[in-house]
């Protein structure tokens, strides 16, 4: 019985913690692909009327495509601008000015501490002055870059800390190599699963920003997904539901690819073998 | 010729001296270690010649040319590391081909070389393996290959035996200096262990707070130390405390002794530096020399290491086992211990 209790204890933690979080999911999934009103959604409709056209509502929407196109392009030129500003910031920090770290690490986590509405206060104090650049649809790429920055600089702070820089770049150097070559042929590739966590979190933050995009009116897909739940709740919940399974595939193949090499060559070997024991067998 | 010249460099880190007036030749194909404890500016004046590090002061010359301003990637300088520093995402002959690529060699011309490489090394089976699928040992003989395979006009080396085991040590170290004779390179080898410098180096540069010392040939350094610092820091040293005496003597633990070469006037107080081999051991008191206890005999094969407690102090004594006169000894025996005057060298007491 005491091991019984001791047991259940931990369990039940386990069993409330994922009730938490995927009890709402499984509401919003009704609520979406259930096409049956809402004060009839209970035990009893369970199975009733279940649809893929609820998450395939806003398809058919004409705003839907360049929203998308949108948030798209400023997810990617976020992640570009972000590496290209970023990794030679951070390799400089770690090789050349290891002092300033803690003060760049302290600068890269201050949007965490500043909410994004406190980034649109200032954005609305520069707005007068700066139209020519804020009326582009690509002006949210800069303040983008500032939102991700706590997520960005850590993902390179860890990989620059987690291999030997100053003898990789010093190797580098002294076999006729400049800083460019450098950063291309050694740097990049031995970041390479730091620069893709890096770039996949800042897709993930930029696909699902709207405060930015709502204040600076651009029709973004959470500015389109906003309006779209106003008109069809459904279809606009159907929609989350889809960038949610969208942004777990995405972690999920940034974990296939972030899988350390070592990993990734044991994998084949083993697939190897064990073709060749059916193989003997049969 | 002279292959690589250091003139007059300085260098400081804050208020930090690194590096005072270095005034070092290595003549062409010549290997000099640089020899000293931790912060002596030996790593520093090995960076310095790489390019890494710029200093305060001084110039750096290769082969007569200047190249103090000149940036490390385009000094044609091949390099191995303390630690280990193949690119993790490159292969054993990528690692090799990386200078080649750097110089733009056409593809041929660089399997060619990597191959060739990669033979000198012994590792010509291992081109496709990645840094982690190798022995810390393979990992150095790789940098060595890489760093050889620019056809460098300097080899500079950092400490590259200092991570791995005493076994591959000895043979990696055998085989630095055979492929530097073989090649005929200007080699600068920066090491804190006295027994790599004195086995691989034509000269050895000891070193002590940014100061070159001494620099000579090993058997000079270490048969003539030029200071008590080289002659403590290199080899194993006896210190047997001294008062010296007029007409050319030392008392020691009250006896009279001959005394080394030295200018200090009578009754002052000195420290008697001798090496273990200069010293030998006789059963009994033998009237002459310094009379002591036997505490440990330890046998090493060609020679025999023996323990003997004087009056308040330890003294190791190294004793040839081919000569007929070895000593006999055992812990407890009553010895007397002869000093070579002529190779020993007193010292100031502060």
């Amino acid at each position: 019985m005491k091991r019984f209790l001791a047991r259940l204890g931990p369990n039940l933690v386990i069993v409330l913690t994922l009730a938490f979080f995927v009890l709402p999911l499984l509401a919003m999934t009704r609520f979406a692909l259930q096409s049956i009103p809402m004060v009839r959604l209970g035990w009893s409709t369970l199975f009733d009327k279940w649809s893929l056209s609820g998450m395939t509502a806003a398809f058919d929407d004409d705003k839907f495509g360049p929203a998308l196109w949108l948030s798209l392009k400023l997810a990617m030129g976020t992640a570009l601008l972000t590496l290209m500003l970023l990794i030679p910031t951070a390799v400089w920090v770690h090789l050349r000015l290891p002092k300033l770290r803690p003060v760049v690490e302290f600068i890269s986590v201050l949007p965490y501490m500043i909410p994004a509405i406190g980034l649109v206060a200032g954005i609305l104090v520069l707005k007068p002055h700066a139209r020519w650049f804020l009326n582009s649809d690509l002006s949210l790429i800069p303040f983008y870059v500032v939102l991700t920055l706590p997520f960005t600089y850590r993902a390179l702070d860890t990989g620059l800390r987690a291999i030997d820089l100053g003898t990789l770049v010093d190797a580098s150097r002294s076999l006729g190599a400049g800083w460019g070559e450098t950063l291309r042929r050694v740097l990049i590739p031995n970041l390479r699963a730091s620069i893709i966590s890096s770039s996949f979190l800042t897709v993930a933050v930029v696909i699902g920003e709207y405060t930015l995009a709502n204040v600076l009116l651009k029709r973004t897909l959470p500015a389109f997904m906003q309006e779209f739940r106003g008109r069809e709740p459904q279809g606009g919940y159907g929609l989350a539901l889809l960038a949610l399974a969208a942004t777990v595939m995405l972690f999920a193949f940034l974990g296939l690819l972030t899988r350390p090499k070592a990993a990734r060559r044991s994998a084949t070997p083993v697939s190897q073998t064990s073709t060749t024991y059916m193989g003997a067998a049969g | 010729m002279t292959g690589v010249s250091f003139r007059g460099v300085r260098k400081t880190f804050g208020p930090t001296v690194a590096l005072e007036g270095l005034d070092l030749d290595i003549a062409e194909g010549e290997l000099i270690s640089l020899l000293g404890p931790s912060g002596c500016g030996k790593t520093t004046a090995l960076r310095i010649c790489a390019g890494f590090e710029r200093p305060d002061a001084g110039t750096v010359s290769v082969v007569g040319t200047e190249i103090t301003a000149l940036p490390a990637h385009r000094r044609n300088m091949g390099m191995v590391f303390q630690s280990y520093s193949l690119f993790p995402n490159l292969t054993v002959a990528g690692n090799v081909e990386y200078g080649l690529r750097t110089r733009k060699l056409p593809k041929l011309e660089r399997a060619r070389r990597v191959g060739e490489m990669l033979e000198l090394v012994q590792l010509s089976d291992l081109g496709g393996r990645y840094a982690h699928q190798l022995s810390g040992g393979q990992q150095q003989r790789v940098a060595l290959a890489r760093a050889l395979a620019i056809q460098p006009k300097v080899l500079l080396l950092d400490e590259p035996l200092s991570a791995l085991d005493a076994k591959v040590r000895a043979s990696l170290r055998d085989e630095i200096r055979r492929i530097q004779t073989e090649l005929g390179i200007t080699t600068l080898f920066v090491t804190h262990d006295q027994e790599e410098a004195l086995g691989i180096s034509d000269r050895i540069g000891v070193m002590s707070n940014g100061r070159l010392e001494q620099l000579g040939t090993p058997v000079d350094v270490y048969r003539n130390p030029s200071s008590a610092f080289v002659a403590r820091f290199v080899g194993t040293m006896n210190e047997l405390p001294a008062v010296s005496a007029a007409a050319g003597m030392v008392q020691v633990a009250g006896r009279a002794l001959a005394a080394p070469a030295s200018s200090s006037p009578a009754g002052t107080r000195l420290t008697l530096l001798v090496r273990p081999e200069d010293l030998t051991v006789a059963l009994g008191d033998q009237g002459v020399g310094l009379p002591g206890t036997v505490t440990a005999a330890t046998f090493q094969g060609a020679s025999i290491s023996i323990g003997v407690r004087l009056d308040g102090v330890d003294v190791l004594v190294t004793s040839s086992m081919a000569s007929s006169a070895a000593p006999v000894v055992a812990p407890g025996d009553r010895v007397t211990v002869g000093v070579d005057a002529a190779r020993s060298m007193a010292e100031p007491t502060t």
